[in-house]
């Protein structure tokens, strides 16, 4: 159970709730064959997704049908929205058929906190512009524990475009309240000072960033920000910040790769190291993203078994 | 004759060096008596006791967008008049950006007749520094100087052709007649939600560095030196334009500044739940810029205090904090809200009136206002120790978005006349 409503961001959550998330995450990635129907039967969930997404839509289906919901997809594309109706009438309108679970993903920061304020279903965010994607917080968190049996105490690098990410603002929160000690790597066109003022350390050079670490987590960067906007070119991007096997070998032995997805392959990580099961997590990022949202499911909907 | 007499106030009038215990006698459109003497209440029609008031010369609102025409429904411009002659506001200054712009003489003629004949504030108006405020051609200055502009003014985007400014500021100098100007760097603020500070970066919204309003302003007064013009740098928010003003004025350039409430009483920390009636053009700035604008109306760097009202459509504002428009109302409560500053940062009652009324008279070229006998009788009465909260759904407009709701204030306005008329309700 949550002592909020409504699953909206990592920070300020506290640090006893994450660890519940973690544990029935992890009871159900145990179980990765099994459903669990009499959880979520006689729910509605309904996935409305305002931007484009494949596998946080597809993971919170699987999830919720593995709950036992009737789950319903909504699309902007071929949506009402599309017509010009604004975010809280189409709420309105969803609203008034009783779904008892939205899963919002919005382009625009803040927009299911908005939404929480005119439903009666709990929401669960899945990604709002820059601002945070907390399902994606834990399902990495989940990853980190399961793979090194800790997160506390452990170097872990974010590296990449931090300004624009609400995957670095959440794992941020979530890693540095568990414990670890986290760095931003990113150039300096693509972290704000201000994270700075938060107590995180900045490095603008990767190998020095990712020296010693254990999980190296690198982000997306969209492409049209490295034609002379935030960084001058691919070329030099993946030249200085992309992760290549010469710059891991700064980080500790061993060192883990994280990504949420989608990749710039040749951009932002090298085909070689993403592609090593032997260094990279990102398949088993995937794979738990399922077990992680079934446990937010059944937290909002407060029907823990 | 209707003969009014104001009795027992605190009459402050700063052209006059006045702060003393007195009356004021109303006849008429104009003042018949300023003083100690209580004269007999069997003379008058009406008697007010001013007791625990402040009596001030009329209160003028510099910065106001009046939403009609174009968007009548939100705030006619009848409304908008009522709404400020109750809320102690004898004269307020419309700006351009209605629909259509107010970039010529015809439009300036039919809304000043419409005007005329509504009861409340005293009307004027801006013109449009460029036509259709394209930011790119000048509009008719003369034309509108002779249908009786204040000044000209640009839209929430500032004139960010050099060159182009300088002609607007030469032509304008010509003709006597103030800029008023709206200071933001067009690249610096392009698609920002809010000031650029850790607020932002948790919120995960776009920031807008302070120094957005001061380059366009610094360049302005680059330029003012070189072509003499009268300046008015509006609504300003941040520490580093305050400096850029201090020395401006130090170096005797004819500059002036104003500041509306938010930006002395808010800070960008109020945004943090995305709260969109707080989203605001200039954004609220940081606790330090706050602060900092006090201490420059305290010193007299800003001279006005202005409303910055602007209706704004509720489902403009019931939409993700990125995508809601900019603005306020304000008109209902700048006078308060501009006396807090007596009652939370001991700034002077002589300043605060300052501000309200001598100083955008003297910047837009009106006649001075004042308490003084033989002059129009436009007065406010404002009662201090009076403690409230602000509520939007109390506001006689019906522009009733806020970013003061539930704000504490300890001051309300008891009367208002202008031309000798009573205008509160």
């Amino acid at each position: 159970m949550l002592s909020k409503k409504h699953l909206l961001g990592i920070e300020g959550m506290p640090i006893p709730e994450i660890n519940d998330l973690l544990d029935r995450a992890d009871y159900f990635a145990n179980r990765p064959k099994q459903s669990f129907p009499d959880i979520l039967s006689n729910t509605t969930v309904l996935n409305m997704f305002f931007e484009n997404s494949t596998r946080t839509r597809v993971s919170f289906e699987i999830a919720a049908k593995r709950l036992g919901a009737s789950v319903l997809n909504i699309s902007v594309n071929g949506s009402s929205v599309k017509k010009g109706e604004t975010l809280i009438d189409t709420a309105t309108t969803l609203n008034a058929m009783r779904p008892d679970i939205l899963v919002a993903r919005h382009h625009a920061s803040g927009a299911p906190l908005l939404l929480s304020q005119h439903v009666d279903a709990a929401v669960i965010n899945a990604g709002d512009g820059r601002h945070e994607h907390p399902t994606q917080a834990l399902l990495d968190a989940l990853t980190i524990k399961r793979s090194l049996g800790r997160i506390a105490g452990l170097k872990i690098a974010i590296c990449g475009d931090i300004n624009n990410s609400r995957v670095a603002r959440s794992n941020l929160y979530l890693l540095s309240a568990l414990g670890a000690e986290v760095r931003l790597v990113s150039p300096a066109t693509l972290v704000s000072p201000y994270f700075a003022e938060m107590g995180v350390p900045i490095y603008t050079d990767m190998e020095q960033g990712i020296a010693g670490c254990e999980i190296v987590m690198m982000l997306r960067l969209q492409t049209e920000r490295m034609e002379g906007r935030e960084a001058p070119s691919q070329h030099e991007y993946f030249h200085l910040f992309g992760l290549d096997t010469h710059k891991l070998q700064k980080a500790a032995p061993d060192a883990l790769i994280m990504h949420p997805g989608p990749m710039n392959r040749g951009v932002e990580i090298d085909s070689k190291i993403a592609d090593d099961n032997s260094k990279s997590l990102i398949r088993t990022q995937v794979e738990l993203g399922v077990a992680t949202r079934m446990a937010c499911l059944e937290a909002v909907a407060g029907a823990k078994l | 004759m209707s003969k009014t007499l104001l009795k027992n106030g605190r009459l402050i009038c700063p052209s006059e060096k006045l702060d003393m215990l007195g009356h004021i006698i109303i006849e008429g459109d104009h003042i018949a008596s300023v003083g100690t003497q209580l004269p007999d209440n069997a003379d008058f029609d009406t008697v007010i006791d001013c007791n625990g008031c402040v009596i001030m010369p009329g209160a003028i609102d510099m910065r106001v967008q009046s939403a009609d025409p174009g968007a009548e429904h939100l705030e006619s411009l009848s409304d908008l008049l009522a709404a400020a002659g109750n809320a102690g506001i004898t004269q307020l200054v419309s700006l351009p950006a209605t629909s259509p712009v107010i970039d010529s003489a015809v439009m300036i003629d039919s809304l000043k007749l419409r005007a005329s004949s509504y009861k409340g504030a005293l009307f004027h108006l801006y013109g449009a520094m460029t036509q259709s405020l394209d930011n790119k051609h000048m509009a008719e200055l003369g034309m509108m100087a002779k249908a009786g502009v204040v000044g000209f003014a640009n839209s929430l985007e500032s004139v960010s052709n050099s060159l182009l400014m300088r002609r607007i500021m030469t032509y304008s100098k010509m003709l006597d007649k103030p800029i008023i100007h709206h200071c933001s760097d067009p690249y610096l603020s392009k698609d920002t939600d809010m000031n650029e500070s850790e607020t932002a970066i948790r919120l995960g919204l776009i920031g807008e560095p302070s120094i957005a309003e001061t380059i366009i302003l610094e360049r302005d007064l680059n330029l003012v030196s070189l072509t003499g013009c009268r300046y008015h740098a509006a609504h300003i928010s941040t520490a580093s334009s305050i400096e850029a003003l201090r020395l401006a004025k130090r170096k005797g350039l004819p500059v002036t500044a104003d500041t509306s409430p938010a930006y002395f009483l808010l800070n960008d920390k109020a945004t943090a739940d995305y709260n969109t009636s707080f989203r605001l053009n200039p954004p609220l700035r940081d606790e330090a810029d706050r602060l900092a604008i006090i201490d420059a109306i305290a010193d007299g760097t800003i001279d006005a205090i202005a409303s910055d009202h602007h209706p704004i459509e509720m489902d403009r504002k019931m939409l993700p904090f990125g995508q809601a428009a900019c603005g306020a109302a304000g008109v209902e409560t700048l006078l308060p809200l501009a006396f807090s500053l007596f009652h939370t940062h001991s700034i002077s009652l002589t300043k605060i009136v300052n501000a309200l009324s001598v100083a955008p008279a003297k910047t837009l070229c009106l006649p001075i206002p004042k308490l003084a006998i033989g002059t129009k009788a436009n007065i406010t009465i404002v009662k201090l120790s009076s403690s409230s909260v602000i509520r939007g759904s109390d506001f006689m407009s019906q522009s009733q978005i806020t970013p003061f709701e539930h704000y504490l204030i300890d001051s309300k306005v008891a009367g208002c006349f202008v031309n000798g008329i009573s205008v509160t309700s």
